[in-house]
């Protein structure tokens, strides 16, 4: 569903990302592992259109991400790390903004807006501000804003920072109930998420991918990682 | 609807709800209103010169303070991101917010076609330099909307965005007296890239391609330069 290959990203003379090659199948929830500045959102954003890679290609559901945008872009639900929501608009414009500008017609809008919020648990605020709303239900927001277009992939960045502790927990069932339907890739720097909540880990350090592993065939995620890094 | 009407409807919502379109309405208007009264009922001229050269200051004043929010709050926000990983293009996304800007501003002037129609009332204006002042400040205001446009995209501090449009503004403004001081071929150069200079053939009711074809290529270049802003990164 996703190919990365030979991928570098430079800032300038800095190299946020090195060679990177790494595949996801459809349906697989695949979690970016990795320190602060290891590169972990730069991938993501490479993924997403955002960036451009220095060198290699990324491939996202049959479309390079470079040559073929906006088609690639459709492909793709994204929950950015600072949940950027417009504070002034009510949560159901926002969402139909959203969803029309990812090509929905005005007659599924509605529909797409009911179903993405009752699966999120927003029925109670879509007339509400969203600058009104609390934390846990901004990231419920931008989780919407994602689903609403009923992505084949989506992307979380650090989806539970900022959490309290029940909402860490439904966010991370949320993202395994949506494994299979959708491809799903995450970055995290905790360990226990990553073993809750992916199928495969990759672990990333100073741009580089130091490995992929089964989830499940790793009992012991911590040594893995102290060992690699 | 296109991606794009999405983008221009959101973008027309954001102007209308914004206090600094109403407090750069209020301005322009009440300043240009008390002008108008006193030319009319003290020097008693049945023409708008004088207001076209005020609303013309007026716009290289205010325009910056209502486009410094179009990409550096976005960018400030962080919504930019969300914009940009959208399905949409982004030309789209500086069209949508250029003509929103276009909009208000052009309403302004409407509104202040009340002046015009009274002047027609009472007394018997030559229409051409009307006309060609109006067409003069919607050449105008395209150029400085695009000009806060590109500086608002190149940072995500709505002052510095704000500063360094109002500075290039002035800077086109001034530009034949500082034309005066270079010399041959460069000021001619710089004296076709005055800003008042090419303004006042419209104010005196003459229409010259030379001059709408300033407004429309620098327009269409800072345009485009905010596009490649955008699409860098």
């Amino acid at each position: 569903m996703i190919t990365i290959e030979h991928v570098t990203k430079l800032y300038g003379q800095t190299r946020a990302l090195r060679e990177i090659t790494l595949d996801v199948a459809r349906g697989e929830v695949l979690s970016l592992l990795g320190p602060n500045g290891s590169g972990k959102t730069t991938l993501l954003r490479l993924l997403t259109g955002y960036l451009s890679p220095t060198a290699g290609r990324l491939v996202v559901a049959g479309y390079d991400t470079v040559r073929q945008p906006m088609e690639a872009r459709r492909q793709i639900g994204y929950v950015p790390e600072a949940l950027p929501l417009y504070g002034h608009m009510r949560v159901c414009e926002f969402l139909a903004f959203m969803g029309r500008l990812r090509g929905l017609s005005p007659g599924t809008t509605a529909t797409a807006i009911a179903r993405v919020s009752d699966r999120v648990h927003l029925r109670e605020v879509l007339t509400a501000p969203i600058r009104t709303l609390s934390r846990g239900y901004r990231q419920r927001v931008a989780i919407a804003q994602a689903l609403v277009h009923s992505p084949a992939i989506l992307i979380f960045d650090e989806p539970t920072n900022g959490l309290d502790p029940r909402q860490i927990i439904e966010t991370r069932h949320l993202i395994r109930s949506l494994a299979g339907a959708c491809t799903v890739v995450m970055s995290s720097h905790i360990l226990s998420e990553v073993e809750r909540t992916a199928d495969r880990v990759a672990i990333l350090l100073q741009g580089q991918l130091l490995g992929v592993r089964t989830v499940a065939d790793t009992p012991d995620l911590e040594a893995l990682f102290l060992s690699l890094t | 609807m296109s991606a794009l009407g999405v983008l221009l409807r959101k973008e027309l919502h954001a102007t209308c709800t914004s206090p600094i379109a109403y407090v750069v309405g209020t301005v322009f208007l009440l300043v240009t209103g008390y002008t108008f009264s006193l030319t009319l009922f003290l020097a008693k001229v049945a023409n708008l010169t004088y207001i076209f050269h005020q609303m013309y200051v007026l716009l290289v004043l205010l325009v910056p303070v209502l486009t410094m929010r179009a990409f550096a709050e976005e960018r400030r926000a962080d919504t930019l991101e969300l914009l940009l990983t959208a399905p949409v293009r982004e030309v789209w996304i500086v069209l949508a917010k250029f003509v929103a800007a276009l909009a208000l501003i052009v309403g302004l002037l409407v509104l202040s076609g009340t002046y015009a129609v009274v002047l027609g009332l009472y007394g018997e204006p030559d229409w051409a330099p009307i006309y060609g002042g109006y067409l003069g400040l919607v050449l105008l205001a395209c150029l400085l909307i695009a000009l806060g446009m590109l500086t608002s995209s190149l940072t995500e501090n709505q002052v510095v965005a704000a500063t360094t449009a109002l500075g290039i503004s002035l800077m086109l403004w001034f530009a034949d007296a500082a034309a005066y001081l270079l010399p041959t071929p460069y000021d001619f150069i710089v004296l076709n890239l005055s800003l008042i200079g090419h303004f006042t053939t419209f104010v005196r009711g003459s229409l010259f391609l030379s001059d709408a074809g300033y407004y429309v290529t620098l327009s269409g270049l800072a345009l485009f330069l905010t596009t490649r802003v955008l699409t860098a990164r």
